[in-house]
């Protein structure tokens, strides 16, 4: 809960138009600066911050240090964000210290956080000097390197790095191209969770909210909630068992839909406590019956084998077309789903359960379990999409469908 | 009675006067505002500015990425600041100090964008002896908070140390609220 001011120096260099990481480098590092905006208001509502652009026809500010997200958010959708041109790394975090100069608040610390995505002119002297004016004036660094693989890239952010830490402040994070977000591998980082404080709710969905105890809250503090977040970590993982047998057993062309699952379980299970916190916190609510619908439109808007989007389209429609309580719930989901996308992920591990499941279909009105459409429905809840932006893709199609 | 009326300095300020009339100032320094950039955090600047702390020669302030310092000290109050003291190992303790009065936040990057209040240069007898150096008087009348830049150090090092650091002078305010005495019927 760092009282902080942060400047975000985003690269929309020409490298950014690679698409390494999905959709592509740039729009990946744009869902990346969105959550940061988003978990540094949450975690202190003074917290300000802003974004400059390190490339393009030259260095400039989108906007000053704020505390309006909402300023943030449509900085980094608006049309002046061109890619092209070069990275300036050192008049970008030189200008970003200015910014950073004139806060309004002066008791916050300062903070910059640089994405590099494309590869790095200048050399170590220079970039170690630009870091030791960062660290006379006590401006903490934050490096993401992603993206173009130099040689020597690594090594000059290091120095960079080293020439700026004071006390472990300043932080780097090597993301290497993958099939995972660069979000979600960033969430992990300490450039998200500030010197691994833990933070606020948001923040601690992630892993890294863990420290010290079992379930990222400490017992004595808060006894009942560490209890409850047991219990439903043992649930949790008798229904992903059970879900998982089940998931084998199903037919041939559900094949592909049971490695995704099994995958994601292992990925989810190799997660740390933070998901499982997350997960639990829900179980821990009062689970109303309109949480259960939402939930479960949540859970089936969601799923589905990657392969078969065309499929899953028409369920869709199809699914909307019978139910006008599920499509509603199911809007209402959308609008959620966009901001949560990593609490989306845990939800739906929940509803693996498929008698659970089918319970809660039985009771939604004018859904009747032994429909067609509902079983297969049903059946692709055991198969599971990694790709948050696929969701969003999928989501939006129904959002057309319903239209 | 006396005391506090010397401590006033309500007299006007004869040649011995002034020295009779100084007081530290610690007293009055604003410590939720005081900052120091560039220190090296095992060493902070409470070592050279705290009572207690500043008397021990073990305790200094030292700077951290290179041999240059910026301490900003408020005060309670406004003052009026006579004389500078400022003690330091003979190679490590600063050579050219500058004192910028009521300058708020200032960095390393516009320490040069105007004229310091004064300059001080110490030389390697003096910074051991930490004796108090008579600052010029009339540019700090009005003294708010008041910023130091110690520029370089005297062996030239990366480091540099500070074991001291102290302001004499006087208050603005002629009133000591506590010397006050109800007015009792007779």
């Amino acid at each position: 809960m760092v009282l902080e001011a942060t400047m975000i120096c985003i690269d929309n260099s020409e490298w950014m138009r690679n698409g390494d990481y999905t959709p592509s480098r740039f729009q990946a590092q744009a869902d990346a600066v969105n959550l940061i905006c988003g978990a540094k208001t949450q975690s202190n509502p003074e917290n300000t911050v802003g974004i400059l652009t390190m490339a393009g026809k030259g260095v400039r500010v989108l906007t000053t240090p704020t505390t309006d997200l909402g300023k943030l958010l449509a900085c980094m959708h608006g049309t002046g964000l061109e890619i092209g041109g070069e990275l300036n790394i050192a008049s970008a975090i030189q200008i970003a210290q200015l910014a950073l100069k004139h806060r309004q608040n002066k008791n916050q610390r300062q903070r910059i956080i640089v994405f590099a995505g494309s590869p790095i002119k200048y050399d170590k002297k220079m970039l170690e000097s630009i870091g030791k004016k960062l660290k006379k004036s006590s401006v903490s660094l934050d490096i993401v390197d992603f993206g173009e693989e130099d040689e020597g890239k690594p090594e000059k952010l290091e120095a960079l790095l080293t020439a700026v830490n004071n006390n472990d402040s300043s932080h780097i994070v090597h993301i290497p191209p993958g099939p995972n977000a660069l979000s979600d591998v960033l969430i992990s980082t300490p450039v998200f969770t500030g010197d691994g404080e833990g933070g606020s709710g948001f923040v601690a969905a992630g892993p890294a909210a863990g420290g010290d105890y079992d379930f990222g809250v400490d017992p004595n503090i808060d006894p009942e909630l560490a209890l409850a977040l047991r219990v439903s970590m043992e649930e949790e993982r008798a229904r992903q068992e059970a879900a998982a047998k089940r998931a084998a057993e199903e037919a041939s062309s559900q094949n592909q839909g049971d490695e995704q699952s099994s995958k994601l379980q292992d990925t989810t299970m190799a997660d740390t406590t933070g998901a499982s916190a997350a997960v639990a916190t829900d179980a821990a609510e009062p689970m109303s019956e309109v949480d259960a619908l939402l939930q479960q439109a949540i859970a089936l808007s969601m799923q589905t084998p990657a392969s078969d989007s065309a499929v899953r389209d028409t369920d869709m429609s199809e699914a909307n077309n019978e139910d006008q309580d599920l499509a509603a719930a199911l809007q209402m989901s959308m609008q959620e789903g966009e901001k949560d996308s990593s609490g989306q992920m845990d939800m739906s591990e929940v509803l693996e359960d498929q008698a659970f499941v089918s319970s809660v279909l039985a009771s939604l009105p004018g859904v009747d379990p032994n429909d067609p459409s509902v079983k297969d429905l049903l059946a692709s809840l055991h198969g599971k999409s990694e790709s948050s932006d696929q969701k969003k893709d999928e989501e939006k199609a129904a959002k057309d469908d319903e239209k | 009675m006396s005391s506090t009326a010397t401590a006033t300095a309500t007299a006007a300020p004869t040649a011995s006067a002034i020295q009779r009339s100084q007081v530290d100032l610690v007293d009055f320094i604003d410590w939720s505002g005081v900052e120091c950039l560039n220190q090296n955090s095992a060493h902070s600047i409470a070592n050279a500015l705290k009572q207690g702390y500043r008397e021990d020669d073990g305790l200094n302030v030292e700077s951290d990425a290179d041999e240059q310092l910026l301490v900003y000290i408020p005060f309670l109050q406004v003052v009026k600041l006579h004389s500078l003291a400022v003690k330091g190992p003979e190679e490590e303790g600063p050579k050219t100090v500058k004192l910028y009065s009521n300058r708020e936040h200032m960095g390393f990057s516009n320490v040069n964008d105007f004229p310091p209040s004064d300059t001080v240069e110490f030389s390697a007898e003096n910074i051991q002896a930490g004796k108090p150096v008579v600052l010029k008087y009339v540019k700090f009348q009005n003294v708010r908070s008041v910023t130091i830049f110690i520029e370089d150090n005297q062996s030239g090092g990366d480091v540099t140390k500070v074991q001291k650091i102290a302001f004499f002078g006087t208050t603005v305010e002629t009133t000591d609220m506590k010397g006050l005495k109800k007015i009792e019927d007779h």
